[in-house]
């Protein structure tokens, strides 16, 4: 009996390394699908679809950092283990969608703040989506009309956007930021690369503080005491360090490779 | 009971893993990577579209459609649709099939692409009758064709190419004891892709860390075999890549 549990597991294993396909071309994501993630902690537990974040429609609002450091939402998909009742509270999402009025003075619709029953179902695949069809207030291709074209990614130039004033950032929210000074941006600086014959990386740090401040970054994911401490390679950056935390799931994706790899620092 | 089951399904799964891995059917060389796209065309009442790789790579090179323009690499994945390539993207790129670079997206014009068949233009195919010679694929040496200046592919559209001289040349040593190296040139390679195109999706970066990387594999469609079964020079050349074999 054991022997043939142990061959069946055997089984399973040689199953999944055959058809764990890897020496293909992964299908891009599409423009709006860029940036989405889903979190499913406890929402299939519960007996409710997972939930879908589209990045897009929040970038397009507010800057990184207000999320990811004032709202303490983790960079990973799942990493803040959000239950219904952090939302209620008024911490995660619930910080916002309260049913009052949100940062841009809009009345805000709210997230798992009431006690819900199987009737708020509707209300509540707003967010809970997955493999609904729900028909969002915001259509992306009608957000993003507007906005200046770039391949790849969510197909959007975000930092143009911004810079034209075709989007205006929220960064701060009153009792939750907390106030700061802004900061002397740090200059740009080259980054050599490990394989020769690979062009020089120039990193700009005036290009992401305007989405992150110094917090999303430093210390976390680049100490940034001096420069050369964080050492770190492409792989490194390919499986979602460094680098990849953003540009790869969020951010211009990695399939860019001059836009980094390039000298001089690319200009909109 | 459960070990004869076991055993079963143990040969199951080998024998469709690694049974069928004979080289595709050799298509005749003005057919040899033309693809029908028929992701929605039937079920919207068209034809499929033909896709001819012959014709486009004389003038423009992979980098183009498969980086800029976001083609995927396996027919009938990427959302082409009516409405987005006259919105300007995939086929109707401005530079491409726009109406002003090359025949648009009109009604007169549906049925130079939804043909429904992969026959190709005979008078621009024998065109290619004074390129140097290849014995497979499309009866011609791209390589060569491009070295020699008879075609001068676009690299890019809008986003220039960036420094690509990286020339390194890999030498693979082959699983079977009597089979010579291969030989990777980077630099060929890079004269049609961008780093992208293979990195690090297909093939990783890091020396010696892509996992499964066999024949069986390659000649199943992946590896090498991505391209090299469809649309580049097929792999019935063994010599090609494995200069020694006699």
């Amino acid at each position: 009996m054991k022997k043939s549990v142990i061959l069946l597991f055997a089984v399973c294993v040689l199953a999944t390394a055959v058809f764990a396909q890897t020496g293909i071309k992964k299908k891009r994501p599409l423009p709006h699908e860029y940036g989405r993630v889903v979190i499913n902690n406890f929402s299939e537990q519960a007996g409710l679809p997972a939930v879908e974040f589209e990045h897009w429609l929040h970038r397009s609002k507010f800057t990184c950092r207000l999320c990811h450091v004032d709202l303490a939402f983790a960079m990973k998909a799942g990493g803040s283990n959000i239950r219904a009742a952090d939302n209620a509270k008024g911490f995660y999402c619930g910080t916002c969608h309260n049913g009052k009025q949100g940062p841009g003075g809009k009345k805000m619709f709210a997230s798992c703040s009431v006690p819900w029953t199987r009737d708020d179902l509707p209300k509540c695949q707003r967010c809970h989506s997955r493999g609904k069809a729900v028909k969002h207030e915001y259509d992306f291709d009608t957000v993003t009309a507007k906005f200046p074209k770039e391949r790849f990614g969510n197909g959007v130039n975000w930092e143009k956007a911004e810079n034209d004033g075709l989007i205006k950032l929220i960064d701060e929210i009153p009792g939750v930021s907390i106030p700061r000074p802004p900061m002397a941006t740090v200059k740009d600086f080259s980054i050599a690369p490990a394989a020769q014959g690979i062009a020089e990386i120039i990193f700009s740090h005036k290009k992401h503080t305007v989405w992150n401040g110094c917090e999303v970054c430093h210390p976390e994911i680049f100490i940034g005491v001096k420069k050369g401490t964080t050492k770190y390679s492409m792989v490194d950056i390919y499986s979602g360090k460094y680098c990849g935390v953003c540009h790869g799931t969020v951010a211009f994706p990695l399939l860019d490779c001059q836009r980094c790899h390039t000298k001089p620092v690319q200009q909109l | 009971m459960h070990a004869v089951l076991g055993t079963i399904l143990c040969l199951l799964i080998t024998g469709t893993a690694f049974g069928q891995w004979d080289l595709p059917k050799n298509l005749p060389p003005d057919e040899y990577g033309t693809v029908l796209i028929n992701r929605t065309s039937e079920k919207s009442g068209v034809k499929p579209a033909v896709f001819s790789h012959w014709v486009h790579r004389r003038k423009h090179t992979c980098r183009v459609c498969h980086f800029e323009i976001e083609f995927n690499f396996k027919v009938n994945t990427t959302e082409i649709t009516e409405a987005a390539s006259k919105g300007g993207r995939y086929c109707g790129t401005a530079g491409c099939h726009d109406g002003t670079a090359s025949f648009g997206h009109t009604e007169a014009n549906c049925g130079r692409c939804h043909t429904g068949s992969r026959a190709a233009d005979q008078k621009l195919f024998a065109s290619l009758a004074s390129f140097p010679k290849n014995r497979h694929g499309n009866g011609v040496n791209w390589v060569k064709a491009l070295e020699k200046g008879l075609i001068t592919p676009l690299t890019t559209l809008t986003i220039p190419q960036a420094d690509m001289s990286f020339d390194k040349r890999l030498r693979l040593e082959a699983e079977w004891k009597n089979i010579p190296a291969a030989v990777f040139p980077h630099e060929e390679h890079n004269a049609w892709l961008d780093c992208n195109n293979c990195h690090p999706d297909i093939f990783n970066i890091k020396k010696k860390t892509t996992k499964h990387f066999s024949m069986v594999r390659i000649l199943s469609g992946e590896f090498c075999g991505v391209c090299h079964l469809t649309v580049a020079f097929p792999m019935n050349d063994c010599k090609r890549c494995h200069p020694k074999m006699r």
